[in-house]
């Protein structure tokens, strides 16, 4: 794993856009003056909604995915009680290459949107995007999808990234969720974080178990899963630990997904399998 | 348990659960057999690459791996050795769990390749071993021994192989040494192989940045419409190494830089920058777009190869002595360890853009690199053109591997004045995983019967006949060794051939 070598800062509690690109150009520039060149070899734009009771664990996840994904992480953190501003901190880390002069950056950008900025995310987030470069919204927290804030940043995206383990009403709300698979390409870290399970029931072929055991999310995905791929229903008990696969970094699991491009049928069929379960 | 349910139609015939869950790639049971286990090959790169796909779990469950060489010595003990190798050269932590998962799998036998009674002790082992660990009598045998034990190594594991199984057979380099023997080994493999089961390994092949070559050039729409003698005006190819030749004097004295790296290596850069777009990336639609590329090779003239030989000087900054007082080379070698050359592919992409090579030890640094130079603007429109070369694509296979692409840019301020800059792609800075080593790939696709990365017969043939005719060539002369000091980059004459065509 990379490790950061400098972290260059800028803050505004009243930004505008302009301003905003104007301190990612400087930071960048700021560090590179005297020593070696600064890449900034970008491969996505990370974009995360995050809701105040979600604020901790995002940065939890937030920890390490730059050293790993160079990008620009946009993290909007919706105040709609707040005072209508946009409030901006830029921060660049800069990560160190084995064997290269100069620095790796990663660029995040928090964005406070207060009072009515908290209705309109798409309008601040979409010139911060990188051009021509693929877009992931990571929600935080179970998605009010019908909510025209909901629509405005997904319709953005290339690529939606949910944990429906953070969800209270799973199974049921999987049918909200398969909706949405022809809009945008959709990712499950909850899904992810069962891959080590399946990968065991795949191996042990054509023996399957008639009961599975773990937290309601991740239960009810494989048994969809088993259901779509080979027909076969099982009974769920619910317990708070997976039976395989232990107990992954929030930000490994994030990470696995953003190197995903496409529609993953698979997980498509055992979402909808699990939504009439 | 339950089976199956009547939900959905299963699927018989496959594993339903399989699809997404990137379990085909593993191969099928196997036993690995390595003939030269006791050597350096097996010691920094064999052993390592095989730590490193167990500790990721690409090793199929039911495997094994024999080691055999003429050293006596307990399994035991070249178990402590592999161990010791890989804590030295693996890439990966060392963890006793995917240590253990191959240390349990390795076994020993001491004997003499050539030895009829030593290849039935082989056999007999493999035979236990599939009893052992259910490996269904697959083998893959890897030959990593001296090229005077190849042809009776081959004829030995021909003569014992069943019908049970399938076999494969990993050869090392060199394939031969001219032409005439790499025919006779190719006959030789020919009678107890068929062409998809022989795996003819340049490791240069098997490197991502290599591979990554094909990506830029068929992976991007605008890369290949420009990529021909109407907008390259030449290529330059380089495979530099600022090590001496480290303990190989008996290999290497024989050899020399072209037959260890030329014929080889050098040659296969040539023919993946020059290929035609295969129909698609299996292995026998790539090796012909290879192959016709070294069929378009013209045989440079005299005038258009440089040979070179280093003499004492300096590598950063340390003093290091010439090739001739190199332990175990004669005090009067006439080996080269330098060429350099002109070589045109005669062919509708590329006729008259010639391609630049050049490889040689003891150069300033370890570099590997292709650099395409694009043919200037017709018409020099801004004021103090001077500064602004041409544009130039650069690929560096190692290290810093990426890509990098001088264009102009307008210096900043009053006046039109243009400069060089360079973009620069990364791979360390786009890619979070570690790249491979050439060797994790190639023994897998080789366990995986996938032979795309593997260099076919009539490859090598073609090569060794370019090789062939410019040694002739040499035969003809003396050259006046050594004729570069070490540290430098070579022979002047081999800096006039770029020079002149500029």
């Amino acid at each position: 794993m990379a490790q950061v070598a400098h972290v260059e800062e800028w803050l505004d509690d009243c930004a505008t856009i302009a301003e905003i690109e104007a301190a990612l150009v400087d930071l960048r520039y700021r560090h590179s003056e005297g020593g070696g060149p600064d890449l900034r070899t970008s491969v996505l734009t990370h974009l995360a909604w995050v809701p105040p009771e979600w604020q901790e664990a995002a940065a939890d996840t937030l920890a390490g995915l730059g050293a790993r994904h160079p990008s620009r992480t946009l993290l909007l953190f919706p105040q709609a009680d707040g005072e209508d501003a946009l409030s901006a901190r830029v921060h660049l880390e800069f990560y160190e290459l084995p064997g290269v002069e100069g620095h790796r950056c990663s660029e995040v950008v928090e964005l406070r949107l207060g009072g009515a900025r908290a209705d309109a995310p798409a309008s601040i987030a979409a010139p911060l995007l990188l051009p021509d470069l693929p877009v992931f919204l990571r929600w935080r927290g179970r998605p009010d999808f019908g909510s025209p804030v909901f629509g405005q940043l997904v319709d953005m995206v290339d690529r939606l990234v949910v944990d429906s383990a953070e969800w209270p009403d799973v199974p049921s709300a999987y049918a909200e969720l398969v909706e949405q698979f022809d809009r945008v390409a959709v990712s499950d870290i909850a899904w992810r974080r069962t891959l080590p399970w399946r990968r065991a029931l795949a191996g042990a072929w054509p023996e399957l178990p008639d009961r599975l055991t773990g937290p309601p999310a991740e239960t009810s995905l494989v048994a969809g899963w088993l259901e779509s791929r080979a027909g076969v229903r099982v009974e769920l008990e619910r317990a708070d630990t997976l039976p395989i696969g232990g107990d992954p970094k929030p930000s490994d699991l994030l990470s696995d997904e953003l190197d995903v491009f496409v529609r993953d049928s698979v997980y498509e069929a055992a979402t909808a399998a699990a939504s009439s379960g | 348990m339950v089976t199956q349910s009547s939900a959905t139609e299963p699927r018989t015939d496959e594993n339903p659960l399989a699809e997404g869950l990137e379990l085909r790639r593993r191969p099928e049971p196997c036993v690995l057999t390595i003939f030269g286990a006791s050597g350096d090959l097996t010691r920094r790169k064999i052993f390592p690459a095989l730590y490193a796909l167990a500790y990721r779990k690409l090793l199929p469950e039911q495997f094994a791996v024999l080691g055999v060489a003429r050293t006596e010595m307990p399994s035991e003990e070249f178990v402590a050795a592999m161990e010791e190798a890989v804590r030295e050269f693996g890439r990966d932590e060392f963890t006793a769990e995917a240590w253990e998962a191959l240390a349990g799998r390795t076994r020993y036998i001491a004997s003499e390749f050539a030895d009829e009674e030593g290849q039935d002790r082989v056999i007999r082992c493999l035979n236990d071993l599939d009893q052992e660990f259910g490996t269904r009598g697959n083998r893959v045998y890897y030959l990593a021994v001296p090229p005077v034990a190849m042809s009776k190594l081959v004829e030995e594991i021909g003569e014992r192989r069943t019908t049970e199984g399938w076999t494969r057979l990993i050869v090392e380099k060199p394939f031969g040494h001219d032409l005439e023997s790499a025919r006779e080994l190719n006959q030789l493999v020919s009678r107890a192989f068929t062409e998809d089961e022989i795996f003819r390994i340049d490791h240069y092949l098997g490197k991502d940045t290599v591979q990554n070559l094909l990506a830029l050039r068929f992976a991007n729409g605008i890369f290949e419409p420009v990529w021909n003698r109407q907008f390259i005006d030449h290529v330059q190819i380089t495979v530099a190494e600022s090590m001496g030749i480290e303990n190989r004097a008996a290999f290497y004295d024989q050899a020399g830089a072209i037959r260890d790296v030329f014929q080889n290596h050098l040659l296969q850069l040539v023919a993946l920058t020059g290929m035609e777009p295969p129909i698609d990336f299996t292995a026998e639609a790539v090796r012909n777009e290879k192959l016709k590329v070294l069929k378009a090779l013209a045989t440079p003239a005299p005038n258009e190869v440089v040979r070179g030989q280093y003499g004492p000087g300096f590598i950063e900054g340390q003093p290091v002595p010439g090739y001739r007082e190199e332990p175990g080379v004669a005090s009067e070698s006439q080996t080269e360890t330098f060429v350099a050359a002109r070589l045109e592919i005669e062919n509708w992409r590329w006729a008259d853009t010639p391609f630049y090579v050049r490889i040689g030890k003891r150069l300033p640094r370890r570099e590997t690199t292709i650099a395409v130079e694009f043919k200037r603007v017709p018409h020099p429109l801004f004021e103090d053109a001077s500064e602004l070369r041409p544009n130039i694509l650069i690929v560096h296979i190692q290290p810093n591997e990426g890509v990098s692409l001088a264009i102009g840019a307008k210096v900043p301020g009053e006046g039109m004045r243009v400069r060089t800059v360079h973009m620069d792609f990364l791979y360390g800075g786009a890619f979070r995983t570690g790249l491979p080593e050439a060797y994790e790939r190639l023994i897998l696709d080789a366990m995986l019967g996938d032979a795309t990365l593997f260099t076919r017969a009539d490859e090598i043939e073609e090569q060794w006949a370019l090789v062939d005719a410019i040694v002739a060539a040499w035969r003809r002369d003396t050259p006046a060794f050594p004729n570069y000091p070490a540290g430098t980059w070579g022979p002047q004459a081999a800096q006039e051939l770029v020079e002149w065509h500029r």
